[in-house]
């Protein structure tokens, strides 16, 4: 099972200080977070990718790539990549340079975006959201596959002999999670492609993130790619530490009470009990953490959000320093726990090793039939 | 004997804030005289009153995070597996409170469509009663419901008023509009919510039918 940080990049004021950091510190802090994963032994650090204020990250592969050249270890990847406003041509291109530049250490994760503007300034429109993603990522799937690929769609300009380069390393695509709150056809993509699913867990009460990856494992079933407690699931958690609780408490309480997404609403206690949100001791954090698999079965990447809010930097890293400390535990604990079959978390290296084998393991090797064209796209160009 | 009866679902969504709340009187007799229209009609009606002041806390919070806390989410649901709505609201500064509104957006897409709704409103005087017909009718219409001829308008001196030739006395008007509603309800098959989670689209469905761009 892998364990990370993902964040979201965004640029607000400390409410206990009203400072408020610059976008150049902002992504410095990013960067010293990236490190800090590494060091205190986190196996993966997801950046987030945004076009608008108050968001830094616009440029995934460059921050990531830079990070890929001080670290040795950690899988770089996205929390998330836009498949609807991204052109996927140019992602397979950035993904697969970024591979061979960090060794392997790259997977990434695709999402829809949910600013409504940013649709229309990439060309694109949010109301046709879901066949864009699928449409993207069908062209995206096979660009890393297919040495020469033609393509006509809707969503982008027509493609004739093109052959997107470098080719990935080794012959083995970045592994691609979709990731998703609330859409079922997000999972649906998911399960066909035999791809990973994730929930970022952090937005919604427990209940409904079972639904959503239920159906993604019964989905995945379906489609083939192996038994449903094999399928590929990651989740998101949102934690904040101290020694002892009530402190942790007391100094996240204004955070949360300010924040972008919830401020101003629930308090921090009933959304605590609502969502996975804890506050409180490492101990505290670890039960709460192994009683996910209890909602979505045994699964195989844990990212947490620690940097959000105006926290300031120095905070953050003392977070990642309990999650340094509690790691070994939440390695221990889930290994302890996990049914047998249930495969690890995918890497460079696992993903070689199913190919090489030729066969389905994790049934990610499956190619999925391809997507039937929609009516009245089948045409060439005369 | 009632259990051979086809169950019907009303539900009654009532925004009245006060205690007592007129808004809530007149949805209580609303659902009395639906609920006598209904089982002359055959049906076993289940009456379900969902009080918004109840929710209104969940409701600001759902509106900031997106999902809303379990006791609202156990009212949405009961309002979207609803086989007739009686929608009422105190009508203020011209239109439907906003704790009413808030209610009907945080709903499910779609939840609404098809189903039939009696609307009614509360005020202080019978000046603003057109704003059934110009605030409640087309937040109803854009939801897809199918929203009864009668709209029941009560003004304060309505309580205690009688019928004239012009006019007709309230309760002659509550009548009028429950059957209405009995009759729309009892004219359709329960409703059945398809839930996406249970029966997800298939991929190559999701491209959808566009217009070719």
């Amino acid at each position: 099972m892998q364990f990370g940080v993902f964040t979201v990049g965004d640029v607000t004021a400390d409410p206990t200080t009203g400072r408020t950091v610059s976008e150049h510190e902002r992504i410095q802090s990013m960067v010293a977070i990236a490190l800090k994963a590494e060091e205190v032994g986190l196996d993966v650090f997801a950046t987030g990718e945004h076009h608008n204020p108050p968001f830094v990250p616009s440029s995934p592969t460059t921050m990531l790539g830079y990070v890929a050249a001080r670290t040795e270890r950690i899988i770089l990847s996205t929390a998330t990549t836009l498949i609807t406003t991204n052109d996927p041509v140019k992602l397979a291109e950035d993904y697969a340079m970024l591979q061979h530049l960090a060794g392997g250490r790259v997977d990434l994760m695709l999402g829809r975006g949910n600013q409504g503007p940013v649709y229309p300034w990439f060309g694109q429109d949010i109301r046709t959201a879901v066949p864009l993603t699928v449409e993207h990522y069908s062209l995206l799937h096979r660009l890393w596959r297919e040495e020469v690929v033609d393509h006509q769609g809707r969503f982008r300009p027509a493609l004739a002999g093109f052959t997107a380069t470098p080719r990935p390393l080794d012959g083995v695509p970045p592994f691609v999670w979709h990731g998703s709150i609330r859409t079922p056809e997000v999972a649906e993509l998911a399960a066909y492609y035999g791809d990973g699913f994730f929930h970022n867990n952090i937005f919604w009460p427990s209940s409904h993130v079972r639904r959503i990856v239920d159906l993604y494992r019964r989905r995945f079933e379906h489609y083939g790619h192996g038994a449903a407690d094999q399928a590929i699931v990651g989740l998101g958690g949102h934690v904040f530490m101290r020694r002892d609780s009530q402190a942790a408490v007391r100094e996240f309480r204004p955070y949360f009470d300010h924040a972008p997404v919830y401020g101003f609403g629930p308090s921090l206690e009933d959304y605590m009990a609502q969502t996975p949100l804890t506050v409180g001791s490492p101990q505290q954090v670890i039960d709460r953490t192994l009683g996910f698999r209890e909602f979505v079965g045994d699964y195989q990447r844990q990212l947490f959000l620690v940097d959000h809010a105006g926290l300031p930097l120095k905070t953050v890293l003392e977070q990642m320093d309990f999650l340094g400390e509690i790691l070994p535990v939440l390695r221990r604990e889930f290994a302890a726990r996990r049914r047998p079959g249930i495969p690890g978390g995918p890497t460079h290296a696992s993903l070689k090793v199913a190919r090489d084998a030729g066969q389905a393991a994790g049934g990610r090797v499956l190619e999925p039939a391809p997507v039937a064209p929609a009516p009245g796209t089948g045409a060439t160009g005369a | 004997m009632t259990l051979d009866r086809p169950v019907r679902r009303l539900v009654v969504v009532s925004a009245g804030l006060s205690q007592p709340s007129s808004t809530r009187l007149l949805a209580d007799r609303l659902a009395a005289a639906t609920d006598t229209g209904l089982r002359e009609a055959g049906l076993e009606p289940w009456v379900r009153v969902v009080s918004v002041r109840d929710h209104a806390q969940d409701l600001v919070n759902n509106v900031l995070t997106g999902f809303p806390g379990d006791t609202l989410r156990e009212a949405i649901d009961a309002v979207q597996g609803a086989d007739g709505l009686i929608a009422a609201t105190p009508i203020f500064t011209g239109s439907y409170s906003g704790l009413f509104k808030l209610f009907f957006d945080v709903l499910d897409r779609g939840a609404l469509a098809g189903l039939p709704v009696l609307v009614a409103a509360t005020g202080g005087t019978a000046r603003h009663s057109l704003a059934l017909d110009h605030a409640l009718r087309p937040l109803f219409a854009y939801l897809g419901a199918l929203v009864i001829p009668t709209g029941v308008y009560a003004a304060s001196e309505d309580w205690g008023r009688e019928a004239t030739a012009a006019e007709p006395a309230l309760a002659h008007r509550i009548r009028r509009a429950a059957r209405e509603l009995a009759a729309e309800v009892a004219a359709r098959p329960a409703r059945v919510a398809v839930d996406p989670f249970d029966h997800p689209v298939p991929l190559d469905g999701l491209l959808g039918d566009l217009p070719d761009r």
